[in-house]
């Protein structure tokens, strides 16, 4: 199977058979226990040899995969031991609330089999059999959709995440203003227009939104240890290890996600794109100036404006602790300490010289 | 309202009754002697018949009967289908009243003669609804404003239709072995007819929305000069701008009829699912747009406050929809306030199969169109549910009438793409 590239809808869409089925929360999970207790996520039977094969092809073509470096990745906030703090001195419903937020932005990863494909024949100047490009619309974003939201009777991990958060805070009551909350506020934000209108519209929104779901995918993982620091502490967990553990497991089901896209994404990069008025361009210009222009939204402008958010929200739920204003200077002293780089990595050259 | 028009009320509503009540018991009851059951699709023909009558009764003494016909529309979980076709088409569209009786009742609310207040007041009104009509003026100011006008006997019509209606009900559900639930209908009615007649509780809502949507450049809710109104006129200010279906005139405006579609469903989304409280009635003529792309809405009487939790247990149930995880939307379901008569809650599952059936696709992917909500609600007529909860089905309603403003603007309103600030394609 080492040398196999291209494979069926079915088959990136199949599951190892588990000696034991991952229950969480009485609700049925996706993915399972082999013999030896291991975790193994789901629909990975073929996925995972299949994108290793696809990353061996483009460095055997000379292409580099990818990268995002991960000082570019904000801290999670409140950070861990700012809602250890919190738990401790009995706020709950602001972990209550960025848990089930956690949850439902993952649930709305499905959108990504929503994503039309243009024809990438039509797109791409070199051939792209074999690739992780031409198995997106065959297998791929399903399967990513079906690990985020859960398929049929099998949760995914909306319902994971939500299985720790009542593992670990013995089934917490939800806030009312979570889904406020979650919508936040659009204020006068205008969407930005094309970046590279001459590859047509279809093409730069699927590239567009690819980028965008992988770098929320690589910031993720800060979420992901953040969530088991916070969920496996017994002092304030009251199942650490079940708890824990999901996390541990959904983290484990992202890593396809992340090595596929940066895969694809990284195959256009290597290639060349024709453009709607006859001409090409390199696909390299392309993905940069997409990843480019995430970044720097991304890490530079929002966590600002959500921290601002989230803050002002924290400062209302200390108001119950027996002494408010220690609480907060408590909490001030923890406050995590970052400063956004100046570059993201991806600067188009005459930027980035 | 005077005793002898009271009565004429009283008569016509009855002999109605009594004509839609004979038009399926004499049949029913000639054929039992006969000893032959009536399978429910022979009484297709009845149902036209009686919805035609009921519609005529309607027409003819306007007011709450025209109200009560738009809820009955609403309600294809109650009423057969024929009975929400022929009942759609009883608008609100009713003659105005003359002048001197606007001006009596504007007069009279505001404690001053008119011209103490406006400098201009149209005589034509811009809209006239069963229950008020809309005047276009200019305070002394200059400010240029719509004023709404309530129809002065329009209360006492009211306490009398729907006393009779009460009746009738009451007759029926004596005479009836299985009757449908008209009397909670009834209330349901009376609570909202109560919500519309008091306009210091629609310049509420409308402070609430606007206060919701305070810090978004794309929304417009009209100022309420509450100086000059009280519970019978509401003074607001005047905003103009395209009917939100008119997607040519949206297009010359230089405006993307997709972009539109999605501003107004975050509008909704926002109201619904996260605020708890919306305005109920998203029809066409509630709804503009401006040539900068602000989406005004207007009529607040039709706002309802959710209970807590409404929002999420629906987002729960739509994404158990879309997932097609029958457990989770069990669980949605009966959080929701759905409640089975076996306490089968395969029922659920099998109303959800026939909705998602009816969608373009056969899959669920965000939208409540107006054939799947038609099937949602046609299937919990014909199965044994026990309880709709009324929010839902109002809020059902509101957004299968959005799905209709999105096909005509050549787009779809999908309420999980509006929650998630877009989706991959928008």
């Amino acid at each position: 199977m080492e040398n196999k590239r291209t494979y069926t809808t079915e088959e990136i869409l199949s599951s190892q058979v588990y000696d034991e089925p991952l229950i969480a929360n009485d609700v049925r999970c996706h993915g399972g226990f082999d013999s030896e207790g291991i975790y193994q996520s789901p629909r990975t039977l073929f996925r995972t040899p299949a994108i290793q094969a696809w990353q061996n092809q483009l460095a055997e073509e000379g292409a580099a995969l990818i990268e995002i470096a991960p000082n570019l990745m904000p801290p999670q906030y409140p950070s861990a031991e700012q809602a250890k703090l919190l738990l401790r001195n009995g706020i709950r419903e602001p972990l209550v609330r960025t848990l089930t937020i956690i949850s439902i932005v993952e649930g709305f990863g499905a959108m990504i089999r929503d994503v039309k494909i243009p024809d990438l024949d039509e797109l791409i100047v070199e051939p792209i059999e074999g690739t992780a490009l031409h198995h997106l619309g065959q297998g791929l974003f399903e399967a990513h959709a079906r690990d985020e939201s859960g398929y049929r009777d099998e949760g995914g991990h909306k319902q994971m995440w939500e299985a720790a958060r009542d593992a670990a805070l013995e089934n917490p009551n939800i806030p009312g203003d979570v889904l406020m909350r979650l919508m936040g506020r659009r204020g006068s934000a205008q969407r930005p227009g094309p970046a590279f209108p001459e590859i047509g519209e279809a093409a730069e929104r699927m590239l567009g939104f690819m980028s965008n779901v992988l770098v929320v995918e690589v910031i993720a993982e800060r979420t992901f240890r953040w969530g088991i620091d916070v969920l496996s502490d017994p002092e304030i967990s009251a199942a650490p290890e079940v708890a824990g553990n999901m996390v541990r497991n959904i983290q484990a089901d992202e890593k396809p996600h992340v090595e596929y896209l940066r895969t694809a994404l990284s195959e256009v990069a290597a290639r060349t794109l024709n453009t709607v008025d006859g001409k090409t361009i390199p696909g390299k210009t392309v993905i940069d100036g997409l990843l480019h222009r995430t970044l720097s939204q991304m890490i530079r402008n929002r966590p600002g404006d959500q921290r601002d958010d989230i803050r002002e929200g924290l400062k209302q739920a200390m108001q119950a602790a027996q002494n408010p204003a220690a609480l907060q200077d408590d909490f001030d002293a923890l406050e995590p300490v970052w400063t956004a780089p100046a570059k993201t990595g991806f600067e188009p050259a005459a930027l980035g010289a | 309202m005077k005793l002898g028009a009271r009565i004429l009320r009283s008569v016509k509503v009855g002999w109605t009754a009594s004509l839609v009540f004979g038009m399926y018991k004499i049949p029913s009851w000639g054929r039992r002697l006969r000893g032959i059951e009536i399978e429910p699709e022979e009484l297709s023909p009845t149902h036209l018949r009686a919805a035609a009558r009921i519609l005529a009764l309607a027409l003819d003494l306007r007011g709450v009967m025209i109200k009560m016909c738009q809820a009955i529309a609403t309600r294809a979980d109650i009423f057969p289908k024929e009975f929400i076709e022929e009942l759609k088409q009883c608008h609100d569209a009713v003659p105005p009243k003359d002048f001197e009786t606007v001006r009596r009742v504007v007069e009279s609310e505001l404690g001053k003669p008119l011209d103490a207040v406006f400098s201009d007041f149209g005589e034509t009104p811009i809209a006239s609804a069963s229950l008020a009509q809309v005047h276009r003026a200019r305070l002394l100011d200059g400010r240029e404003v719509a004023v709404k006008v309530q129809y002065p006997d329009i209360e006492s019509i009211i306490r009398t239709d729907l006393a009779n209606m009460r009746r009738v009900c009451r007759i029926y559900e004596f005479f009836d072995p299985q009757p449908l639930p008209l009397l909670p209908l009834l209330e349901e009615l009376t609570r909202h007819l109560g919500m519309e007649l008091d306009f210091v509780r629609e310049a509420d809502c409308a402070d609430r929305v606007r206060e919701l949507f305070a810090d978004d450049p794309q929304v417009k809710i009209p100022e309420i000069y509450r100086d000059w109104s009280t519970t019978r006129v509401l003074t607001m200010e005047l905003v103009g701008g395209i009917k939100i279906t008119e997607k040519q005139e949206i297009e010359d405006a230089g405006l993307e009829p997709a972009a539109v579609l999605q501003n107004l469903m975050y509008i909704y989304v926002r109201m619904i699912l996260a605020a708890g409280f919306f305005q109920a009635d998203p029809h066409p003529g509630n709804l503009f747009v401006t040539s900068t792309g602000e989406v005004i809405v207007l009529d607040f009487g039709l706002s309802k406050e959710l209970p807590e939790g409404f929002g999420l247990g629906l987002f729960e149930l739509m994404f158990s929809l879309m997932t097609f995880n029958e457990s989770a939307m069990v669980r949605a379901f009966t959080e929701l306030g759905f409640r089975s008569k076996t306490g089968d809650t395969g029922t659920f599952v099998a109303i959800a199969r026939r909705m998602v059936s009816r969608s373009d696709t056969g899959a669920f992917e965000g939208e409540f169109t107006e054939d799947m909500t038609d099937e949602l609600f046609e299937a919990i007529r014909q199965d044994p549910v026990a309880e709709v909860p009324s929010d839902f089905v109002l809020v059902a309603r509101v957004f299968s009438l959005l799905s209709g403003i999105a096909h005509s603007l050549g787009s779809r309103a999908n309420v999980l793409q509006a929650m998630s600030g877009g989706g991959p394609n928008g």
